[in-house]
């Protein structure tokens, strides 16, 4: 890929300083996102998604987080190191973020509208009067498919379901016309018909209006409705990333092959699922090679060694030595 | 391979008969939740029904009706031909032992003062003769079973992860020897990998307890798919479809299984072309709407018909229900 990449994550580590010792929730991550891609992060509990994807804008609280390297660029410039107000800025005007519960990011007091209308004045730093927030407003109300907007812009929040205060949460965060929009968990509180509604919505956001996007799940048959590229996190690493058609059709890291044969179909018999041996490793005290080692069917001593990612063809990297020509032959010498 | 589908004889014997359920609950505002609505189900000795639906369609409230931990407004109830609604006291305990439930999430079932030995065993104190070396055996070789060899035995919650917890949980609840067991959302709480190990288990069951009776509770479509030979659809507090897993999947009859059917995200890169979407939200249920329940939200719904008169009971194929006045009709759209 020759384009610029909106957003690059350069080896980014990040710990936690905790009673106990260092905890190494964020080893080593490299990621990077072309304009208009969307990008579906996925991996199971405490991998370290939201703690990645937030920590990248400035908002995990240090102490007890401490970023121990790296580099993150948003258009070639470096977010690491700038004031807690430079990141409040980008944060309002340039990355837009959506969380699981809607409902933690609205005041319950105040009516829907006032609260779009004043989020979109603050995203401008105040230069967009009432009026014309107001009018940006109901036409992000209108292009979340909020159904009589009008009406739904007089409400106050516990008035909306699930769904609708999720599509009031994207018109929010839409409205500020954001480069990056990090979507968390987005549909995980919502019934499986509402979540169809939201997941097809965001899918025609990104192809209309060329939204780019991190979207963050715990469920693979999520992100596959939405995203043209995943990457799987395990132990606070990227293990693999590649387009979607080949996640499915020809992972390559042991790890995404456990989870995808672990996943129940809904359209297929199925006699068996193969379950992921063991545990997850203690990332107080993590090995030095590969942290799936301990549950791998085809660890080897050259997984004890750091395994960094490598690319297996322009589109797909993955971070196992199974792709390492250096396997072979440190078997040959054994 | 796959193993060849079993279904029990339809005419086997009943072990939970539930005819004309209703369970209401007063609101404090003056309003009724009718959260279990004219519900009819029974399970066969032997059988694993999945009952699914969307966050409350009532499903949880059957399950706990059907154990006596709620009491029912309307109906009659049998546990293995005993009567649970007009019961003693006796036969109460008698009960509480021969159907036994199991929660979504097992750390909150678990006494963290108490060892996993003590949890299993606790039962069986209680409930029978079973003392000393004879208790003993019977908790280790249950856990032992499920396994969590001896190592686990004298471990407290907090020092097992919650797929071991679940197992406890299973574990607590087969040591009684239980005809019945209620599963309520019991891997939703937990990451694919794991989940994928307490499905085994449970399917396992199948085999090892052929006459052991389960009733599955989910809001996941794959996860019923994969584990249960029959399913009942509820909505709204009604069972709105009832028949095989298979013969449902694959060509649902009533138009609310076949929107729920069409919204699961499926962990594959083609994107299903037999898109159905629901528009608008699931209705309260203390405001149910009249005539049919789904007419709101169904695409075929009959002006002057759906919302007026209560569909029937119709029969789409042998061992089969759908209520809707189209059932037929439908089951050729698919
Ligand atoms: N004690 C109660 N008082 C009032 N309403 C109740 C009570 N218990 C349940 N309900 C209501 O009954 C309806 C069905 O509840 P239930 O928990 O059985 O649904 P469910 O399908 O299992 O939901 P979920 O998937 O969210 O657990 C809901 O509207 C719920 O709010
Ligand atoms: N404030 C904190 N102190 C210590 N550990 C933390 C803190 N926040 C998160 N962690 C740990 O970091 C890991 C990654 O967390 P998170 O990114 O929230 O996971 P998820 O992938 O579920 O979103 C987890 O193991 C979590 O327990
Ligand atoms: S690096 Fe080695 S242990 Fe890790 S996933 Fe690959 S083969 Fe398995
Ligand atoms: S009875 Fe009418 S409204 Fe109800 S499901 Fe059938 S067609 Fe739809
Ligand atoms: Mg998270
Ligand atoms: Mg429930």
């Amino acid at each position: 890929m020759t384009d610029h990449p909106l957003l690059d994550i350069r080896d980014f580590s990040l710990v936690f300083d905790t009673f106990d010792g260092t905890y190494h929730a964020i080893d080593g991550v490299n990621l990077s996102l072309q304009p208009g891609e969307a990008l579906g992060l996925v991996g199971e509990t405490g991998c370290g998604k939201s703690v990645l994807t937030r920590a990248a804008f400035g908002l995990v609280p240090s102490p007890p987080a401490r970023i121990t390297g790296g580099s993150v660029q948003l258009q070639g410039r470096e977010l690491l190191g700038l004031s807690d107000r430079a990141l409040r800025q980008v944060r309002g005007r340039e990355v837009a973020m959506i969380f699981q519960d809607p409902m933690t990011y609205l005041n319950p007091v105040f009516r829907v509208g006032t609260q779009l209308v004043d989020a979109i004045r603050a995203q401008s730093g105040g230069q967009t009067k009432r009026d014309e927030a107001k009018a940006i407003a109901l036409d992000m109300l209108e292009k979340v498919q909020l159904p009589n907007p009008n009406r739904q812009f007089a409400a106050y929040p516990h008035e909306l379901s699930g769904g609708m205060r999720q599509r009031v949460l994207i018109a929010m965060a839409l409205a500020a016309k954001p480069k990056l929009l990090i979507a968390d968990e987005p549909t995980t509180a919502l019934d499986v018909t509402i979540q169809a509604q939201i997941l097809d919505l965001m899918a025609e956001l990104v192809a209309d209006m060329g939204l780019t996007m991190i979207m963050i799940s715990h469920d693979l048959g999520v992100v596959a409705q939405v995203c043209s590229r995943i990457a799987v996190m395990y132990a606070g690493k990227i293990v693999e990333d590649a387009p979607v058609a080949r996640i499915f059709d020809a992972p390559a890291h042991p790890y995404t092959k456990g989870l995808l044969a672990a996943l129940p179909h809904p359209f297929r018999r199925q006699d068996r699922l193969e379950s992921i041996p063991g545990t997850l490793p203690d990332l107080l005290h993590p090995p030095a090679g590969c942290l799936f080692a301990a549950r791998c069917p085809h660890a080897a001593p050259i997984c004890a060694k750091p395994v960094p990612m490598r690319r297996i063809d322009d589109s797909h990297r993955v971070a196992c030595t199974l792709y390492d020509p250096a396997r072979e032959k440190d078997r040959a010498d054994a | 391979m796959l193993e060849p589908i079993t279904t029990r004889p339809p005419d086997g014997p009943a072990m939970l008969s539930i005819r004309d359920l209703d369970v209401h609950f007063p609101l404090a505002n003056g309003q009724l939740v009718r959260a279990v609505e004219q519900l009819s189900l029974t399970l066969r000795a032997g059988e694993t029904v999945g009952l699914v639906g969307e966050s409350g369609s009532g499903k949880t409230t059957v399950g706990k009706t059907a154990l006596r931990l709620v009491k029912p407004t309307a109906g009659h109830i049998e546990i293995g031909g005993m009567d649970v609604i007009d019961v003693s006291a006796r036969d109460l305990r008698k009960l509480r032992q021969k159907a036994q439930i199991i929660f979504q999430d097992p750390h909150s079932s678990l006494n963290p003062r108490m060892t996993i030995r003590r949890a299993v065993s606790e039962g069986l104190i209680l409930n029978t003769d079973l003392r000393g070396r004879t208790l003993r055996d019977r908790v280790s070789e249950t856990l032992t079973s499920l396994g969590l060899p001896a190592q686990f035995h004298d471990r407290y919650p907090h020092e097992l992860s919650g797929g071991q917890k679940q197992r406890v949980c299973i574990a607590r609840a087969l040591v009684l020897d239980p005809d019945l067991l209620v599963l309520d959302e019991p891997t939703s709480a937990l990451d694919v990998s794991v989940q994928a190990q307490i499905l085994g288990i449970l399917k396992d069951l199948r085999d090892t307890r052929p006459s052991l009776t389960q009733l599955f509770i989910s809001h996941n479509l794959a996860v019923i798919r994969f584990l249960c030979e029959r399913v009942a659809v509820m909505y709204l507090g009604r069972i709105v479809e009832e028949g095989p897993v298979e013969q449902v999947f694959d060509a649902p009859a009533h138009p609310y299984t076949r929107a729920l059917l069409s919204a699961v995200p499926v962990p594959e890169a083609v994107k299903r072309p037999d898109r159905m979407r629901l528009s608008g939200d699931i209705p309260s249920p203390t405001n149910v709407p009249k005539g049919c329940a789904f007419h709101t939200r169904c695409p075929i719904a009959e002006k002057g018909l759906c919302d007026t008169t209560p569909p029937p009971a119709l029969t789409p194929g042998p061992g089969r229900m759908a209520l809707c006045h189209f059932a037929g009709r439908t089951t050729e759209q698919t």
